[in-house]
This record gives structure tokens, sequence and C-alpha cells, in this order.
């Protein structure tokens, strides 16, 4: 940031939106895991921060009269690890918030600045995508919601709009299941080389997405599919490779992109006896 | 890094050569493009901006064309940086032009590119995707422009936005 960069708190989420609208150059500031982790890194350098962590209607995880879990934007990550009304097949949603980065991470990023940031190698849009959430966005133009598949759009990119930010995530009435998140990371506290969300409910009907595997979460119907008829070691593989074939993967530091695709079949396998085993207890 | 592929066009060759040697027709292929000027025969320089995620950047190239072989081949280096020299770039470059017959051409292209600064540190695993996808985007332009008929001046500009849209 400049010397002349301006840190706003608004109170009130419209306040909030109208800085956003009018302020040149201003970025919306919650938990700043990567935000502020950036601008020390003098990768960003935004005229102005409009912080939102203070704004009340923005926190806090509530269930709507037709059991729709709702979590508000500025909620954290270790809130949303230890919520016990994810759950279910929803449980895909704390698993994975339990496990980003450090614990001293978990204590300041926010679910809202995650998915709005949109690292490929996030933890949060994989589990967000198996769990079938919607995104609530607002402007001052208004809201409106956004299915989760279609608010990752490409690397680093979503679907919001200058002066649009995430207020909240909506997930469905949990059904009887299981969730879980299977993460392959160097050591603990990194990114995911690959990951896979997986939600599956009592009935059978399943859905995985995968991470660190492309610009956005990696997910297929037809894999869904497969999986929600059959758990035989040929639905298995034929559903890796229908995950594989779709993924799109890097070369970085934490692996190759050859090696992530040999990853997914073998981590998707793990996953389903990891859910099987779940149910079993 | 090195970053290339190939497309087709149903174009012969020498006009082919002669677009892609065009600078204002390349102002318009370029994704994310603003403007390109000919210092000297040899010599352009362009404004380009280029975005991944909340990196937003505004590139000034030096592009120096270092041998050319009409029809067949041109080979340059780019040189440039953000303002603010937040970021550096270097490219060395060749796009060879091969004649299929009946009027088509296929276009090869490989560029041994170095980024340092910001875009470095940031991503760069994904800068090799984020080039090859304004690789894409440049063909299809490219496409869009000559042979997908007499293009008004709308397409011409949707074509172009399409690479600043992010």
């Amino acid at each position: 940031m400049s010397d002349k960069a301006g840190l706003f708190r608004p109170d009130s989420l419209s306040e909030a939106l109208h800085l956003l609208a009018t302020v040149p150059d201003s970025r919306p500031l919650a938990g700043g895991a990567s935000l502020i982790a950036m601008i020390n890194a003098r990768i960003v350098e935004p005229a102005a921060l409009v912080s939102v962590t203070q704004i009340a209607e923005l926190r806090g995880i509530r269930v709507s009269p037709s059991g729709e879990i709702v979590i508000g934007a500025s909620t954290r990550h270790r809130d949303i690890a230890e919520e016990t009304r994810l759950s279910g097949t929803l449980a895909v949603v704390p698993d994975a918030a339990g496990q980003i980065a450090s614990a001293t991470i978990r204590n300041m990023g926010t679910i809202g600045g995650s998915i709005a940031h949109a690292d490929p190698g996030l933890d949060f849009p994989p589990a967000l995508v198996a769990a079938g959430a919607v995104v609530e966005v607002a402007s001052t133009a208004g809201r409106r919601r956004i299915p989760i598949v279609e608010f990752f759009v490409d690397w680093y990119a979503t679907a919001l709009s200058p002066g649009e930010i995430v207020v909240a995530v909506h997930l469905p009435k949990p059904k009887p299941g299981v969730g879980l998140y299977l993460k392959h990371r160097r050591v603990a506290g990194d990114f995911a080389i690959v990951s896979i969300a997986l939600s599956r409910a009592l009935d059978g009907e399943t859905h995985i997405a995968v991470g660190g595997c492309g610009p956005t979460p990696v997910a297929s119907a037809e894999a869904d599919r497969i999986l929600s008829c059959s758990t035989s070691g040929a639905a298995l593989a034929q559903a890796g490779e229908v995950l594989t074939a779709l993924a799109d993967p890097v070369d970085d530091v934490r692996g190759t992109a050859e090696y992530r695709r040999l990853l997914i079949p073998r981590m998707l396998r793990r996953a389903m006896f990891d859910a099987a085993a779940k149910s079993a207890a | 890094m090195r970053v290339d592929g190939a497309f087709e066009i149903d174009l012969p060759r020498e006009a082919l050569y002669r677009s892609i040697t065009d600078p204002a027709l390349m102002a318009i292929c370029v994704p994310g493009c603003e403007n390109i000027e000919k210092i000297d025969p040899t010599i352009y320089r362009a404004a380009v901006r280029v975005a991944i995620g909340v990196i937003k950047a505004r590139f000034n190239l030096v592009v120096e064309v270092t041998q050319e072989t009409p029809p067949e081949c041109v080979q340059s280096i780019t040189r440039g940086e953000e303002g603010g020299r937040a970021s550096q770039l270097t490219a060395t470059n060749q796009v060879s032009l091969i004649d299929l017959g009946d009027g088509r051409t296929r276009v090869e292209y490989v560029s041994d590119l170095s980024v340092t600064g910001r875009f470095g540190r940031f991503a760069l695993g994904i800068m090799r995707k984020k080039a090859q996808s304004i690789a894409n985007e440049f063909a299809d332009n490219l496409r869009t422009r000559l042979v997908a008929g007499p293009p008004t001046g709308s397409n011409a500009v949707a074509a172009n936005n399409r690479g600043q849209s992010e």
C-alpha cells in the first residue's frame, strides 16, 4: 500500500458496499490471511481497504427455517471447523476448514475471503462444491445468489463483479451420510498438492470435487453418477479416469502436473474407502 | 519457461504473413493490447494489460524483430516491465508459418519466457497457463478477424475486449 492508503471500518454492510463502490482502487479486507500477506510482499498495492469483519450481519452460522445452513462471510475457519450442525453429508465443510493452513491462520481467515481469493490450492472451494453450496453476494446494486460451480471461473478469478462482496455461503439441509476432506500436502500447514472433497448420503448419492488440479475445483456429474450407483473397483477406476481427464494442473514447487494426475484416482479410492469405514463406524 | 503451441487458419501463407506483421491488426488481436507503435523498421513498442486474479498489470513492452524470413518465419525478442518495475518480462519468440496447401496455413509458435517481480513471486506455475490462454485467445481473435467474413467494428472490439475482461 502507498503511504496514503486508507483503512475504513464501516459498521454496516450498506456502508461497506457504498465505500467499495465509490473509493477508487479499494478492496474489501476480511481476516487478511491472504490479502495482508500479499500487500506485505508488494504483490498488490490497493489504495484503500474496507474492513468488513466488524459488520455483525456477516458473522456467524445460522439454520434457516427450511433447514438450510447459512454461513456468514466473515465466519472464521476455526468456527466452521468446530460447527456440529455441519454434519452428515455437510461434514466435508468443517473437515476441510480444520485442515486449512495452521491454527493461527484458522483464527484469522474467513470463508468469504477464502473463496473470493479463489486460489486453486485452497481447501474451501472443493469442499463447497462437494457440499452443493450457493454463494450470496451483494453490491450497491443489490444481492444475488451464485451456484458454487459458477462462482469460480478461472485461476484466482470469480464471478464477483467490481464492488461486489461475498455476504454468505448457503448450504443445503444436511442429509444423513458422510462428508470428508482428504488433503495431500508436503508439510502440515501447506496448500494442497491434490485434495478430494467427498459428500455421500446414506442412499448412495455421492458428490466429489478435486482441489489443486486446475483453475477451479474439478467436479463431474458423470463421476458423481458413477459413484452414486456403484463403489466397485471398476466404478472407482472409471470415476477416477473421468476426473483426471478434466483436471488441468500446473507444474510448481509442490509437484508436477503429471504427479497430480496420478494422485487423483488413488486419492479418490482412498477417500471412498475412508467414507465406507466412517459410515460403518 | 517455454510456451509453445500451434493453430491452423484458413488463409494462404503469404496473406497471413502480411497480417501477423501488421502492427495495427496485432493491436486488435493480441488480448489486452492497448496499442502498438512502430519505432523503427524492426522495433515496436506496445502496451498490454494482463490480469491474474487481484493482480492487474499494464506491461510496457519493446518488441525487436531479430530475423524475418518472409513468408516462413519471424523471430523476435520482447522485453518489458510494469510501471514502477514491479515485474519484468523477457521473451525470445519464434513464429513459423507452414503452408498446408488449399489456402490453409499452420502457425507454430514457441516462446522462452521469463517473468520476475510480483507476477513471478505470486503465481509462477500459473503463468504458463495464462500465457497459453492468451495464445489461444489470440488465435481465435485472428480467425475472427481474418477468416470469418469482413469484421464489423463491434466484433473487433468484442474480440479485443475478451482479453481484458478478467
